[in-house]
Protein backbone atom coordinates (compact mmCIF):
# COMPACT_ATOMS: atom_id res chain seq x y z
CA UNK A 1 0.00 0.00 0.00
CA UNK A 2 0.88 3.67 -0.67
CA UNK A 3 0.74 6.94 1.57
CA UNK A 4 0.95 10.31 1.30
CA UNK A 5 0.11 12.23 4.45
CA UNK A 6 0.28 16.09 4.37
CA UNK A 7 3.22 16.07 2.14
CA UNK A 8 5.08 18.98 0.74
CA UNK A 9 7.92 19.80 -1.49
CA UNK A 10 10.12 22.40 -2.70
CA UNK A 11 13.53 22.61 -4.35
CA UNK A 12 15.89 24.48 -2.20
CA UNK A 13 15.05 27.90 -1.35
CA UNK A 14 12.05 27.94 -3.94
CA UNK A 15 8.41 28.01 -3.62
CA UNK A 16 6.30 24.66 -2.29
CA UNK A 17 5.42 22.59 -6.18
CA UNK A 18 3.89 20.09 -4.02
CA UNK A 19 0.93 21.17 -1.27
CA UNK A 20 -0.14 18.98 1.66
CA UNK A 21 -1.03 16.24 -0.77
CA UNK A 22 -2.75 13.30 0.65
CA UNK A 23 -3.71 10.32 -0.63
CA UNK A 24 -3.73 6.39 -1.04
CA UNK A 25 -3.03 3.71 -3.31
CA UNK A 26 -4.45 0.40 -2.51
CA UNK A 27 -2.66 -2.56 -4.00
CA UNK A 28 -3.68 -3.39 -7.65
CA UNK A 29 -5.19 -0.01 -8.60
CA UNK A 30 -4.92 1.77 -11.62
CA UNK A 31 -4.72 5.35 -11.17
CA UNK A 32 -4.30 8.16 -13.92
CA UNK A 33 -2.36 11.49 -12.47
CA UNK A 34 -3.39 14.65 -14.87
CA UNK A 35 -3.05 18.19 -14.28
CA UNK A 36 -1.49 21.07 -16.41
CA UNK A 37 2.16 21.38 -17.04
CA UNK A 38 4.07 22.31 -14.12
CA UNK A 39 1.93 21.12 -11.66
CA UNK A 40 3.78 18.59 -10.16
CA UNK A 41 3.11 15.54 -11.48
CA UNK A 42 6.49 15.12 -12.44
CA UNK A 43 7.51 15.73 -8.65
CA UNK A 44 5.24 13.46 -7.31
CA UNK A 45 5.96 10.76 -9.27
CA UNK A 46 9.89 11.43 -8.19
CA UNK A 47 8.97 11.10 -4.71
CA UNK A 48 7.26 7.88 -5.40
CA UNK A 49 10.01 6.49 -6.81
CA UNK A 50 12.68 7.57 -3.91
CA UNK A 51 14.53 10.35 -6.31
CA UNK A 52 13.90 13.01 -4.26
CA UNK A 53 13.10 12.79 -0.36
CA UNK A 54 9.56 15.43 0.86
CA UNK A 55 10.25 18.48 2.69
CA UNK A 56 7.57 17.42 4.93
CA UNK A 57 4.74 15.14 5.22
CA UNK A 58 4.90 11.23 5.45
CA UNK A 59 5.24 8.62 2.92
CA UNK A 60 4.66 4.78 3.06
CA UNK A 61 5.72 2.60 0.16
CA UNK A 62 4.88 -1.05 0.58
CA UNK A 63 3.95 -0.46 4.46
CA UNK A 64 7.39 1.01 4.75
CA UNK A 65 7.35 3.98 6.14
CA UNK A 66 10.37 6.39 4.16
CA UNK A 67 11.33 8.80 7.07
CA UNK A 68 12.14 5.86 9.40
CA UNK A 69 13.47 3.51 7.19
CA UNK A 70 17.41 2.66 6.25
CA UNK A 71 18.61 3.86 3.55
CA UNK A 72 20.48 0.31 3.31
CA UNK A 73 16.46 -0.69 2.39
CA UNK A 74 16.06 1.65 -0.18
CA UNK A 75 17.41 -0.16 -3.03
CA UNK A 76 14.92 -3.22 -2.51
CA UNK A 77 12.02 -1.16 -2.56
CA UNK A 78 13.11 0.58 -5.88
CA UNK A 79 13.55 -2.87 -7.41
CA UNK A 80 9.73 -3.49 -6.76
CA UNK A 81 9.33 0.04 -8.74
CA UNK A 82 8.78 0.02 -12.87
CA UNK A 83 9.44 3.54 -13.73
CA UNK A 84 8.84 5.12 -17.63
CA UNK A 85 10.70 8.27 -17.73
CA UNK A 86 9.15 10.93 -19.74
CA UNK A 87 12.30 11.27 -21.54
CA UNK A 88 12.77 7.53 -21.43
CA UNK A 89 16.29 7.42 -19.89
CA UNK A 90 17.75 4.74 -22.24
CA UNK A 91 21.14 3.10 -22.15
CA UNK A 92 22.43 4.68 -25.33
CA UNK A 93 25.52 2.17 -25.96
CA UNK A 94 23.10 -0.91 -25.13
CA UNK A 95 20.73 -2.55 -27.64
CA UNK A 96 17.02 -2.17 -26.53
CA UNK A 97 17.11 -5.94 -25.36
CA UNK A 98 20.32 -4.88 -22.91
CA UNK A 99 18.00 -2.18 -21.86
CA UNK A 100 15.02 -3.92 -21.39
CA UNK A 101 17.21 -6.75 -19.54
CA UNK A 102 18.46 -4.10 -16.94
CA UNK A 103 16.07 -4.77 -14.44
CA UNK A 104 16.63 -8.46 -14.59
CA UNK A 105 19.95 -7.80 -14.02
CA UNK A 106 20.07 -5.51 -11.20
CA UNK A 107 17.66 -8.45 -9.45
CA UNK A 108 20.82 -11.00 -10.13
CA UNK A 109 19.09 -13.03 -13.17
CA UNK A 110 20.97 -14.81 -15.49
CA UNK A 111 20.71 -14.40 -19.06
CA UNK A 112 19.46 -17.82 -20.17
CA UNK A 113 16.99 -17.81 -17.35
CA UNK A 114 15.26 -13.92 -19.02
CA UNK A 115 16.00 -13.81 -22.73
CA UNK A 116 12.68 -15.64 -23.42
CA UNK A 117 10.69 -13.38 -21.18
CA UNK A 118 12.65 -10.23 -22.73
CA UNK A 119 12.25 -11.34 -26.83
CA UNK A 120 8.66 -11.72 -26.06
CA UNK A 121 8.12 -8.60 -24.29
CA UNK A 122 9.96 -7.48 -27.48
CA UNK A 123 8.01 -8.58 -29.64
CA UNK A 124 4.68 -7.71 -27.83
CA UNK A 125 5.70 -3.61 -27.75
CA UNK A 126 6.39 -4.34 -31.80
CA UNK A 127 10.13 -4.66 -31.62
CA UNK A 128 10.94 -8.24 -32.24
CA UNK A 129 12.85 -7.09 -35.59
CA UNK A 130 14.54 -4.21 -33.36
CA UNK A 131 16.19 -6.11 -30.33
CA UNK A 132 20.01 -5.65 -31.20
CA UNK A 133 19.75 -1.91 -32.28
CA UNK A 134 21.02 0.63 -29.92
CA UNK A 135 18.72 3.45 -28.57
CA UNK A 136 20.33 6.56 -30.70
CA UNK A 137 18.96 4.36 -33.99
CA UNK A 138 15.46 3.80 -32.80
CA UNK A 139 12.76 6.68 -33.34
CA UNK A 140 11.00 8.16 -30.62
CA UNK A 141 8.15 5.79 -30.41
CA UNK A 142 10.24 3.06 -30.46
CA UNK A 143 12.67 4.40 -27.90
CA UNK A 144 9.37 4.84 -25.35
CA UNK A 145 8.14 1.03 -25.96
CA UNK A 146 11.83 0.28 -25.19
CA UNK A 147 11.51 2.36 -22.28
CA UNK A 148 7.80 0.39 -21.37
CA UNK A 149 9.42 -2.88 -22.01
CA UNK A 150 12.07 -2.06 -19.19
CA UNK A 151 9.67 -0.52 -16.55
CA UNK A 152 6.92 -3.66 -16.97
CA UNK A 153 9.81 -6.43 -17.16
CA UNK A 154 10.41 -7.11 -13.69
CA UNK A 155 6.66 -7.28 -13.08
CA UNK A 156 7.02 -4.82 -10.72
CA UNK A 157 4.57 -3.89 -7.44
CA UNK A 158 4.36 -0.60 -8.59
CA UNK A 159 4.33 1.11 -12.06
CA UNK A 160 4.66 4.86 -12.80
CA UNK A 161 4.41 5.81 -16.27
CA UNK A 162 4.95 10.04 -16.98
CA UNK A 163 3.41 10.37 -20.10
CA UNK A 164 3.70 6.67 -21.69
CA UNK A 165 1.76 7.39 -24.51
CA UNK A 166 3.35 10.43 -25.83
CA UNK A 167 5.43 9.51 -28.64
CA UNK A 168 3.13 6.99 -30.20
CA UNK A 169 0.41 6.72 -32.55
CA UNK A 170 -3.35 6.09 -31.06
CA UNK A 171 -3.40 2.37 -32.20
CA UNK A 172 0.42 1.73 -30.28
CA UNK A 173 -1.06 3.48 -27.20
CA UNK A 174 -3.90 1.48 -26.98
CA UNK A 175 -1.92 -1.58 -27.33
CA UNK A 176 0.66 -0.17 -24.29
CA UNK A 177 -2.83 0.73 -22.19
CA UNK A 178 -3.63 -2.70 -22.73
CA UNK A 179 -0.24 -4.07 -21.63
CA UNK A 180 -0.49 -1.87 -18.19
CA UNK A 181 -4.02 -3.24 -18.25
CA UNK A 182 -2.51 -7.14 -18.13
CA UNK A 183 0.10 -6.12 -15.74
CA UNK A 184 -2.49 -4.71 -13.48
CA UNK A 185 -4.81 -7.52 -13.26
CA UNK A 186 -1.78 -9.67 -12.31
CA UNK A 187 -1.26 -7.55 -9.37
CA UNK A 188 0.61 -4.63 -10.40
CA UNK A 189 -0.61 -1.16 -9.34
CA UNK A 190 -0.30 1.25 -11.97
CA UNK A 191 -0.25 5.43 -11.75
CA UNK A 192 0.22 6.79 -15.08
CA UNK A 193 0.83 10.54 -15.34
CA UNK A 194 -0.86 11.55 -18.73
CA UNK A 195 -2.42 14.79 -20.51
CA UNK A 196 -4.57 12.46 -23.08
CA UNK A 197 -7.86 13.18 -22.04
CA UNK A 198 -8.97 10.28 -24.78
CA UNK A 199 -6.88 7.88 -22.78
CA UNK A 200 -8.69 8.31 -19.82
CA UNK A 201 -12.50 8.63 -21.02
CA UNK A 202 -12.19 5.44 -22.48
CA UNK A 203 -10.73 4.12 -19.41
CA UNK A 204 -12.99 3.89 -15.95
CA UNK A 205 -10.36 4.03 -13.19
CA UNK A 206 -9.70 6.89 -10.89
CA UNK A 207 -8.24 9.96 -11.53
CA UNK A 208 -6.23 12.16 -9.25
CA UNK A 209 -5.53 15.81 -10.53
CA UNK A 210 -3.05 18.38 -9.51
CA UNK A 211 -3.62 21.97 -9.33
CA UNK A 212 -0.98 24.31 -8.20
CA UNK A 213 0.56 21.11 -6.30
CA UNK A 214 -2.94 20.58 -4.29
CA UNK A 215 -4.18 17.05 -5.02
CA UNK A 216 -7.96 16.89 -6.71
CA UNK A 217 -9.94 14.08 -6.19
CA UNK A 218 -11.85 13.97 -9.67
CA UNK A 219 -12.95 10.49 -9.94
CA UNK A 220 -12.94 7.18 -8.15
CA UNK A 221 -12.36 3.88 -9.97
CA UNK B 1 19.13 -15.07 -32.55
CA UNK B 2 20.48 -18.23 -30.38
CA UNK B 3 20.68 -18.16 -26.57
CA UNK B 4 24.66 -18.44 -26.99
CA UNK B 5 24.91 -15.71 -29.52
CA UNK B 6 23.16 -12.66 -27.23
CA UNK B 7 26.22 -11.52 -25.14
CA UNK B 8 25.22 -8.82 -22.52
CA UNK B 9 26.43 -5.53 -23.15
CA UNK B 10 28.69 -3.73 -20.26
CA UNK B 11 27.30 -1.25 -17.91
CA UNK B 12 29.38 0.75 -18.49
CA UNK B 13 30.64 2.05 -21.98
CA UNK B 14 34.13 1.34 -22.81
CA UNK B 15 36.22 4.72 -21.59
CA UNK B 16 37.52 7.05 -24.18
CA UNK B 17 40.08 9.91 -23.32
CA UNK B 18 41.64 7.73 -20.77
CA UNK B 19 44.72 7.60 -22.21
CA UNK B 20 45.92 10.79 -19.97
CA UNK B 21 45.53 8.42 -17.10
CA UNK B 22 47.15 5.47 -18.42
CA UNK B 23 50.48 7.53 -19.25
CA UNK B 24 50.44 9.17 -15.63
CA UNK B 25 50.17 5.34 -14.22
CA UNK B 26 52.44 4.34 -16.47
CA UNK B 27 55.11 6.66 -15.18
CA UNK B 28 54.55 6.66 -11.51
CA UNK B 29 54.91 2.54 -12.11
CA UNK B 30 58.31 3.42 -13.97
CA UNK B 31 59.25 5.55 -11.04
CA UNK B 32 57.84 2.81 -8.83
CA UNK B 33 59.81 0.24 -10.06
CA UNK B 34 63.21 2.17 -10.39
CA UNK B 35 62.72 2.81 -6.13
CA UNK B 36 61.70 -0.67 -5.75
CA UNK B 37 64.70 -1.76 -7.89
CA UNK B 38 67.12 0.90 -6.23
CA UNK B 39 66.10 -0.47 -2.52
CA UNK B 40 66.75 -3.91 -3.65
CA UNK B 41 70.21 -3.28 -5.14
CA UNK B 42 70.86 -1.26 -2.23
CA UNK B 43 70.11 -4.26 0.05
CA UNK B 44 72.13 -7.03 -1.82
CA UNK B 45 74.99 -4.65 -1.87
CA UNK B 46 75.00 -4.34 1.62
CA UNK B 47 74.94 -7.70 2.43
CA UNK B 48 77.56 -8.31 0.08
CA UNK B 49 79.75 -5.41 2.01
CA UNK B 50 79.03 -7.49 5.21
CA UNK B 51 80.32 -10.74 3.84
CA UNK B 52 83.17 -9.43 2.42
CA UNK B 53 84.23 -7.64 5.51
CA UNK B 54 82.65 -9.22 8.52
CA UNK B 55 85.08 -11.85 10.01
CA UNK B 56 88.14 -10.18 8.37
CA UNK B 57 90.77 -7.65 10.02
CA UNK B 58 93.28 -5.80 8.17
CA UNK B 59 96.80 -4.69 10.36
CA UNK B 60 98.45 -1.33 9.18
CA UNK B 61 101.95 -0.67 9.98
CA UNK B 62 102.65 2.44 9.07
CA UNK B 63 106.35 4.05 7.87
CA UNK B 64 108.08 6.02 10.28
CA UNK B 65 107.62 9.61 10.05
CA UNK B 66 111.13 10.43 9.97
CA UNK B 67 112.94 8.71 6.97
CA UNK B 68 116.46 8.63 8.70
CA UNK B 69 114.64 6.56 11.66
CA UNK B 70 116.26 3.26 12.64
CA UNK B 71 113.31 1.32 12.47
CA UNK B 72 112.92 -1.27 9.93
CA UNK B 73 109.53 -2.03 8.11
CA UNK B 74 110.06 -5.40 6.97
CA UNK B 75 111.68 -6.64 10.73
CA UNK B 76 108.05 -5.34 12.05
CA UNK B 77 106.21 -6.85 9.81
CA UNK B 78 107.75 -9.88 10.04
CA UNK B 79 107.43 -9.90 13.98
CA UNK B 80 103.60 -8.74 13.58
CA UNK B 81 102.84 -11.47 11.45
CA UNK B 82 104.29 -13.59 14.10
CA UNK B 83 101.83 -12.30 16.30
CA UNK B 84 99.05 -12.85 14.43
CA UNK B 85 99.65 -16.32 13.50
CA UNK B 86 99.93 -17.14 17.36
CA UNK B 87 96.93 -15.37 18.18
CA UNK B 88 93.66 -17.51 19.04
CA UNK B 89 91.02 -17.47 16.74
CA UNK B 90 92.94 -16.18 13.82
CA UNK B 91 92.68 -18.52 10.73
CA UNK B 92 94.96 -17.21 7.93
CA UNK B 93 97.05 -14.43 8.25
CA UNK B 94 98.11 -12.88 4.37
CA UNK B 95 100.91 -10.15 4.23
CA UNK B 96 100.02 -8.05 0.98
CA UNK B 97 103.15 -7.20 -1.53
CA UNK B 98 103.86 -3.61 -2.01
CA UNK B 99 102.41 -4.40 -5.69
CA UNK B 100 99.18 -5.18 -3.76
CA UNK B 101 99.31 -1.84 -1.74
CA UNK B 102 99.95 0.11 -4.67
CA UNK B 103 97.37 -1.43 -7.06
CA UNK B 104 95.16 -0.65 -4.11
CA UNK B 105 95.50 3.11 -4.24
CA UNK B 106 95.63 2.58 -8.51
CA UNK B 107 92.11 4.02 -9.30
CA UNK B 108 92.77 7.03 -7.07
CA UNK B 109 96.11 7.83 -7.74
CA UNK B 110 96.88 6.17 -10.93
CA UNK B 111 99.71 3.89 -12.35
CA UNK B 112 102.47 6.64 -12.41
CA UNK B 113 106.39 6.15 -11.25
CA UNK B 114 105.45 8.53 -8.38
CA UNK B 115 102.67 6.49 -6.88
CA UNK B 116 105.78 3.85 -6.13
CA UNK B 117 107.51 6.83 -4.00
CA UNK B 118 104.76 7.01 -1.75
CA UNK B 119 105.85 5.84 2.14
CA UNK B 120 102.98 3.46 1.87
CA UNK B 121 101.96 0.99 4.57
CA UNK B 122 102.62 -2.51 4.93
CA UNK B 123 99.18 -4.06 5.10
CA UNK B 124 98.25 -7.95 6.55
CA UNK B 125 94.69 -9.06 5.47
CA UNK B 126 93.74 -11.94 8.18
CA UNK B 127 90.82 -13.85 8.56
CA UNK B 128 88.88 -15.29 11.69
CA UNK B 129 87.50 -18.48 12.77
CA UNK B 130 83.96 -18.10 12.18
CA UNK B 131 81.94 -17.26 15.19
CA UNK B 132 85.30 -16.87 17.57
CA UNK B 133 86.16 -13.84 19.29
CA UNK B 134 89.16 -12.11 19.07
CA UNK B 135 90.28 -9.15 21.62
CA UNK B 136 91.27 -6.47 19.27
CA UNK B 137 92.39 -4.10 22.21
CA UNK B 138 95.10 -6.66 23.48
CA UNK B 139 95.90 -7.69 20.10
CA UNK B 140 96.51 -4.23 18.83
CA UNK B 141 98.62 -3.35 22.32
CA UNK B 142 101.13 -7.03 21.19
CA UNK B 143 101.22 -5.53 18.30
CA UNK B 144 102.45 -1.96 19.05
CA UNK B 145 104.94 -3.50 20.97
CA UNK B 146 107.00 -5.03 17.83
CA UNK B 147 105.35 -2.46 15.42
CA UNK B 148 104.78 1.12 17.39
CA UNK B 149 103.12 2.69 14.70
CA UNK B 150 100.85 -0.33 13.53
CA UNK B 151 96.62 -0.09 13.99
CA UNK B 152 94.33 -3.35 13.67
CA UNK B 153 91.25 -2.24 11.97
CA UNK B 154 88.17 -5.24 11.86
CA UNK B 155 86.31 -2.78 9.99
CA UNK B 156 83.45 -2.45 12.06
CA UNK B 157 83.27 1.36 11.26
CA UNK B 158 83.43 0.82 7.65
CA UNK B 159 80.69 -1.43 7.67
CA UNK B 160 78.23 0.32 9.73
CA UNK B 161 78.63 3.52 7.51
CA UNK B 162 78.11 1.49 4.67
CA UNK B 163 75.29 -0.65 6.10
CA UNK B 164 73.55 3.76 7.58
CA UNK B 165 74.16 4.57 3.93
CA UNK B 166 72.26 1.48 2.28
CA UNK B 167 69.74 2.08 5.00
CA UNK B 168 69.38 5.49 3.98
CA UNK B 169 68.75 4.37 0.44
CA UNK B 170 66.35 1.69 1.08
CA UNK B 171 64.57 4.03 3.06
CA UNK B 172 64.45 6.97 0.96
CA UNK B 173 63.11 4.16 -1.84
CA UNK B 174 60.39 3.32 0.23
CA UNK B 175 59.38 6.60 0.78
CA UNK B 176 59.59 7.14 -2.83
CA UNK B 177 57.43 4.29 -3.11
CA UNK B 178 54.82 5.44 -0.58
CA UNK B 179 54.40 8.90 -2.09
CA UNK B 180 54.08 7.30 -5.80
CA UNK B 181 51.35 5.66 -4.06
CA UNK B 182 49.97 8.44 -2.43
CA UNK B 183 50.18 10.20 -6.25
CA UNK B 184 48.37 7.15 -7.72
CA UNK B 185 45.79 7.16 -5.51
CA UNK B 186 44.79 10.49 -6.08
CA UNK B 187 44.81 10.33 -10.03
CA UNK B 188 42.50 7.40 -9.79
CA UNK B 189 40.29 9.11 -7.52
CA UNK B 190 40.52 12.26 -9.66
CA UNK B 191 39.60 10.12 -13.10
CA UNK B 192 36.84 8.10 -10.92
CA UNK B 193 35.10 11.40 -10.08
CA UNK B 194 35.45 12.31 -14.30
CA UNK B 195 34.15 9.15 -14.64
CA UNK B 196 31.13 9.28 -12.51
CA UNK B 197 30.27 12.86 -13.74
CA UNK B 198 30.59 11.71 -17.56
CA UNK B 199 28.47 8.66 -16.71
CA UNK B 200 26.51 10.25 -14.36
CA UNK B 201 23.03 9.70 -16.51
CA UNK B 202 23.68 5.77 -16.09
CA UNK B 203 24.70 5.76 -12.12
CA UNK B 204 22.09 7.69 -11.57
CA UNK B 205 19.49 5.37 -13.77
CA UNK B 206 21.06 2.42 -12.08
CA UNK B 207 20.68 3.32 -8.69
CA UNK B 208 17.08 4.74 -9.57
CA UNK B 209 16.28 0.94 -10.54
CA UNK B 210 17.46 -0.27 -7.26
CA UNK B 211 21.14 -1.06 -7.94
CA UNK B 212 22.81 -1.47 -4.77
CA UNK B 213 26.00 0.88 -4.45
CA UNK B 214 28.50 -2.06 -4.79
CA UNK B 215 27.00 -3.31 -8.09
CA UNK B 216 27.68 0.24 -9.38
CA UNK B 217 30.81 0.36 -7.69
CA UNK B 218 31.90 -2.81 -9.36
CA UNK B 219 31.49 -1.22 -12.81
CA UNK B 220 33.78 1.25 -12.16
CA UNK B 221 36.47 -0.57 -9.66
CA UNK B 222 37.20 -3.25 -12.94
CA UNK B 223 37.50 -0.66 -15.04
CA UNK B 224 40.20 1.40 -13.03
CA UNK B 225 41.37 -2.03 -11.55
CA UNK B 226 42.49 -3.16 -15.39
CA UNK B 227 43.44 -0.25 -17.06
CA UNK B 228 45.52 -0.03 -14.25
CA UNK B 229 47.04 -3.17 -14.52
CA UNK B 230 47.66 -2.70 -18.46
CA UNK B 231 49.61 0.82 -17.99
CA UNK B 232 51.38 0.08 -14.60
CA UNK B 233 52.92 -3.20 -16.36
CA UNK B 234 54.06 -1.26 -19.29
CA UNK B 235 55.70 1.22 -16.67
CA UNK B 236 57.11 -1.90 -14.73
CA UNK B 237 58.25 -3.05 -17.72
CA UNK B 238 59.70 -0.23 -19.36
CA UNK B 239 61.79 -0.73 -15.43
CA UNK B 240 62.56 -4.14 -16.46
CA UNK B 241 64.01 -3.75 -19.52
CA UNK B 242 66.45 -0.30 -17.78
CA UNK B 243 67.48 -2.96 -15.19
CA UNK B 244 68.32 -5.27 -17.82
CA UNK B 245 70.46 -3.13 -19.83
CA UNK B 246 72.38 -1.70 -16.68
CA UNK B 247 73.09 -5.85 -16.27
CA UNK B 248 73.91 -6.43 -20.11
CA UNK B 249 76.14 -3.49 -19.96
CA UNK B 250 78.53 -5.07 -16.91
CA UNK B 251 78.38 -7.93 -18.73
CA UNK B 252 79.92 -6.43 -21.47
CA UNK B 253 82.46 -5.05 -19.00
CA UNK B 254 81.32 -1.81 -18.99
CA UNK B 255 80.71 0.54 -15.68
CA UNK B 256 78.14 2.51 -15.91
CA UNK B 257 79.22 4.85 -13.05
CA UNK B 258 82.73 4.27 -11.22
CA UNK B 259 82.59 3.23 -8.23
CA UNK B 260 79.16 2.22 -7.75
CA UNK B 261 77.63 -1.13 -7.41
CA UNK B 262 76.32 -2.63 -10.09
CA UNK B 263 73.10 -1.70 -11.25
CA UNK B 264 71.85 -4.74 -12.85
CA UNK B 265 68.99 -6.67 -11.26
CA UNK B 266 69.22 -10.83 -11.17
CA UNK B 267 66.63 -12.73 -12.23
CA UNK B 268 64.85 -13.32 -8.51
CA UNK B 269 65.14 -9.61 -8.11
CA UNK B 270 63.32 -8.85 -11.23
CA UNK B 271 60.41 -10.83 -9.66
CA UNK B 272 59.81 -8.60 -7.12
CA UNK B 273 59.56 -5.62 -9.73
CA UNK B 274 55.77 -7.51 -10.24
CA UNK B 275 54.40 -6.11 -7.42
CA UNK B 276 54.00 -2.98 -8.86
CA UNK B 277 51.86 -3.38 -11.07
CA UNK B 278 49.74 -5.56 -8.57
CA UNK B 279 49.33 -3.46 -5.50
CA UNK B 280 49.12 -0.38 -8.21
CA UNK B 281 45.89 -2.08 -9.17
CA UNK B 282 44.80 -2.72 -5.85
CA UNK B 283 45.30 0.85 -4.84
CA UNK B 284 43.63 1.76 -8.23
CA UNK B 285 40.52 -0.68 -7.44
CA UNK B 286 40.19 0.72 -4.02
CA UNK B 287 40.66 3.86 -4.47
CA UNK B 288 38.05 3.90 -7.00
CA UNK B 289 35.35 1.91 -5.01
CA UNK B 290 35.42 4.18 -2.46
CA UNK B 291 35.03 7.23 -4.97
CA UNK B 292 32.30 5.82 -6.31
CA UNK B 293 30.60 4.92 -2.80
CA UNK B 294 31.33 8.14 -1.34
CA UNK B 295 29.45 9.78 -4.35
CA UNK B 296 26.87 7.27 -4.72
CA UNK B 297 26.16 8.73 -0.50
CA UNK B 298 25.44 11.96 -2.06
CA UNK B 299 22.49 10.78 -3.96
CA UNK B 300 19.23 10.37 -2.13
Amino acid sequence: MIRFENVGMRYGPGPEVLRDVTFQLEPGTFTFLTGPSGAGKSTLLKLLYLAEAPSRGLITLFGTDLATARRSAFPALRRRIGVVFQDFRLLSHLSAFDNVALPLRLAGRKTDDYIRDVEELLNWVGLGDRMNAKPPTLSGGEQQRVAIARAVVGQPDLLLADEPTGNVDPEIAQRLIRLFGELNRLGTTVLIATHDRGLIERSRSREMRLVDGRLVELRRG
Amino acid sequence: MSDKQRVRGRILPREKGAAPLDVVIAVMAFLAALALGASLLADRQAESWREGLAGRLTVQILQPEHPTSSRNLDTETEAALQILRGTHGILTVTPMSDADATKLVEPWLGADAMVKDLPLPRLIDATIVPGEHVDFAQLTTRLQTVAPDSNVDDHTRWISRLQNLANTIIYAAYAILALIAVATAAAVAFATRAGLEAHHDIVALLHQMGAHSGFIARAFEWHYLLSTLAASAVGAGLAAIAFLAAGGLEFAGVEPVPFLPPLGLNPQELVWLLAVPLVSAIIAWATARLSVLAVLREIY
